[in-house]
């Protein structure tokens, strides 16, 4: 692949092999000073780090005897604010203990483009009705890819609140996210992570709606021993396919080489694509004939506009955890009598009872808070989450009003 | 394909269910014969009136006032088999595969488990299915192996068993849980089912405890809900869902309607209930 030219050669530019990846070590120095002792990164991959910017009061965090280190806030950035198909992001980010890190996307959502028409239709060997043969065959290269693999030391913490991912018509895109904590710390001496991972149904300005081909964001948790032995605490994992790959490669290949300027048309032939999921002609051989199956993506996020997964962990995001906990149970209950249009309208306790957002948290195992929510639009998931984020309050204690830019 | 006819799998069901109770008899009296099916064992165990998987949320989310309820019931259906498959299926898969890795896949699936009542419902089926190998047909197959590979199966479903009874208290959180998926597919491989019996069974049975909670929240009734068990279109569903899962690493499980998990987790929120999921 061709390499952009660099103006100034960097002294850190050998020790990066591909495009697209980028390194970050965070550590501590004495007495208690927060200092990159890595940072890289290859074009399309950009990481800006800005330090200083907030200090959190001596006060802040009663759960350390320590005061808390400066939180550095790193930047993700892409050329062009978004990922062209082909694109792999690789980031790895290293927390040494105590350290904290704010990460945010300051371009506004990650953008997703099409995937290119012509490699798609022509992929040879695609059999039909099997997941996974979408990332595993030469679709590869023309999906966007993002890796976030990032290790957390004892009582170190990352805030990672960053923009939904935006995905456009036609676009592929797989993201794995990764976090390590250190399996031998216990109570407050744990590793502590706040992590928001959210997906829209694409431009609505553009009248898009879910009308992506494939999007994959998995976030998990791994706890790592000092002998290296790993253990899943946690897996979250969303697939939205709108399962082209089961139609015959032949009407796919029709249908997405359309520019935009023919995007009416193309529209009316998507939906002739939808409408082919029922002629048994087009089912794979293996299946029966005789199917309507639910197969957009659309049909299973119904009727929301964006789905998104919040993960909470650790001591630092303990009270913020147990406040979404409340929040989510004080909800109104659904069906009971009071609980209708016309009733005297009491006044909102809270912004979590407002009924645009569907939602759900959860503690689950290991002492993570799992928070799912579901939402008409973007603007009413943000307005919900920053709403309820900042009424705890925590975050921006220990953070800084930074750490929800995005929000 | 190996099924051919739902009607015969379900007149097989009945049979294989009445030789169970035979074997029962017979094991009773200290007598045990060839091997039944383990079909009527998940028959048995699963179709538990306790849990609706979500149905009776989403009918609360869902108010039928455009569609029939009977549609707003098929449209579930469909979306509580796809996420059946695409979160559960790949541990059958992986469990009948690779007996050995048992307790890694249990873990694993509890860590992908999102909602608490889902896992705890998964883990009491899980146990059931532990409790009936033990009870009712370790003591011939494990005896007398199918083959090496089941041998290597029934030593995992014993070693898990064992964990499970000597896992304390305090480090439960972690600990061995015994969910139902990866069991089950170890337990079909001691006992020497083939895989596409393994996994249809195991998408079936979920498919036939949806349907009986729509009979018990007055969706349906009975002889429609077997009506729907027994068509064309359920069994292809199923065959689909299973084609798309089939070589699904369990790293790659997950999610495929977002707003099955929405449902599920709100089911709390009901302001009157007869589910406990």
């Amino acid at each position: 692949m061709r390499q952009p030219a660099m103006p100034i050669p960097s002294p850190f530019q050998s020790s990066i092999a591909k495009p697209g990846q980028g390194k970050v070590v965070l550590s501590l120095l004495p007495p208690n000073n927060p200092t990159l002792t890595t940072l890289t990164y290859k074009y399309p991959l950009k990481l800006v780090p800005r330090t200083g910017g907030f200090v959190p009061a001596p006060d802040s965090s009663a759960l350390s005897d320590t005061r808390p280190s400066n939180p550095v806030h790193l930047y993700l950035l892409t050329y062009g604010g978004g990922l062209l198909p082909g694109d792999q992001i690789e980031v790895s980010i290293t927390l040494e203990p105590r350290t904290r890190m704010v990460v945010t996307t300051p371009q506004g959502s990650t953008k997703i483009f099409k995937t290119n028409p012509n490699n798609t239709g022509t992929a040879p060997n695609v059999i039909k009705g099997h997941r996974d043969q979408m990332p595993a065959n030469d679709h590869i290269s023309d999906m966007s890819q993002q890796t976030l693999d990032v290790k957390i030391g004892r009582q170190a913490a990352l805030c990672y609140l960053p923009d939904p991912s935006v995905p456009f018509k036609h676009s592929r895109y797989a993201q794995v996210q990764t976090f390590t904590v250190d399996a031998t710390a216990k109570g407050n001496d744990r590793s502590s992570v706040c992590v928001l991972d959210w997906v829209t149904q694409g431009r609505t300005s553009r009248g898009e709606d879910w009308n992506f081909q494939f999007w994959r964001g998995r976030n998990e948790v791994w706890a790592e021993d000092d002998k290296g032995n790993r253990r899943l605490l946690l897996r979250d994992s969303v697939i939205l396919d709108d399962e082209s790959n089961d139609l015959d490669a032949g009407s796919i290949s029709d249908e997405i080489e359309l520019e935009e300027d023919a995007k009416g048309e193309a529209e009316n032939k998507i939906q002739d694509a939808n409408t082919a999921f029922v002629r048994p002609a087009d089912l794979p051989p293996q299946t029966p004939a005789g199917l309507t199956p639910l197969n957009i993506i659309a049909e299973r996020t119904r009727p929301h506009g964006v789905v998104g997964t919040l993960i909470l962990s650790g001591p630092v995001f303990e009270a913020l955890g147990s406040f979404m906990l409340n929040q989510f149970q004080s909800q109104p209950r659904i069906g009971s009598r009071n609980w209708s249009d016309h009733a005297p309208s009491v006044p909102e306790p809270s912004i979590s009872n407002k009924g645009d957002v569907t939602w759900t948290a959860a503690r689950v195992r290991a002492g993570f808070v799992l928070v799912k929510f579901g939402a008409k639009d973007f603007e009413t998931a943000k307005h919900w989450l920053g709403g309820l984020i900042r009424e705890e309050g925590s975050v921006i204690h220990e953070f800084g009003e930074e750490a929800l830019c995005c929000l | 394909m190996l099924i051919k006819d739902t009607q015969d799998l379900e007149a097989e069901v009945t049979l294989l269910e009445s030789r169970l109770q035979d074997a029962r008899a017979q094991l009773a009296a200290s007598e045990y014969p060839s091997p039944p099916s383990s079909w009527a064992v998940k028959g048995r165990q699963i179709c538990s009136f306790a849990y609706s998987s979500g149905l009776e949320s989403y009918l609360a989310h869902n108010k039928p006032s455009r569609t029939s309820p009977i549609s707003s019931f098929h449209r579930f259906l469909k979306l509580s088999i796809a996420s059946i498959a695409s979160t559960s299926l790949p541990y059958v898969l992986a469990g009948y595969r690779h007996p050995s890795t048992l307790d890694t896949l249990d873990n694993d699936l509890d860590a992908s488990t999102p909602c608490i009542v889902a896992q705890r419902a998964s883990i009491a089926q899980g146990r059931a299915l532990i409790g009936v190998w033990e009870r009712a047909f370790r003591a011939s197959f494990a005896g007398n192996p199918v083959s090496e590979d089941a041998e290597t199966a029934a030593t995992a479903i014993d070693d898990l068993s064992d964990a499970l009874k000597s896992c304390l208290e305090e480090d439960e959180d972690l600990g061995p849980k015994g969910h139902f998926a990866p069991l089950w597919g170890v337990v079909c491989r001691a006992m020497g089912l083939d895989l596409q019996q393994t996994a249809y069974v195991f998408v079936m049975n979920h498919a036939k405890a949806v349907l009986s909670a729509a009979v018990r929240a007055g969706v349906m009734g009975p002889y429609q809900a077997q009506n729907v068990l027994a068509s064309q279109e359920l069994q292809d569903t199923i065959m689909r869902r299973i084609g798309r899962e089939w070589n699904t690493p369990v790293e790659e499980a997950g999610q495929v309607v977002p707003a099955l998990d929405l449902w599920v987790g709100r089911h709390e929120l009901l302001y009157s209930r007869i589910f406990n999921s």
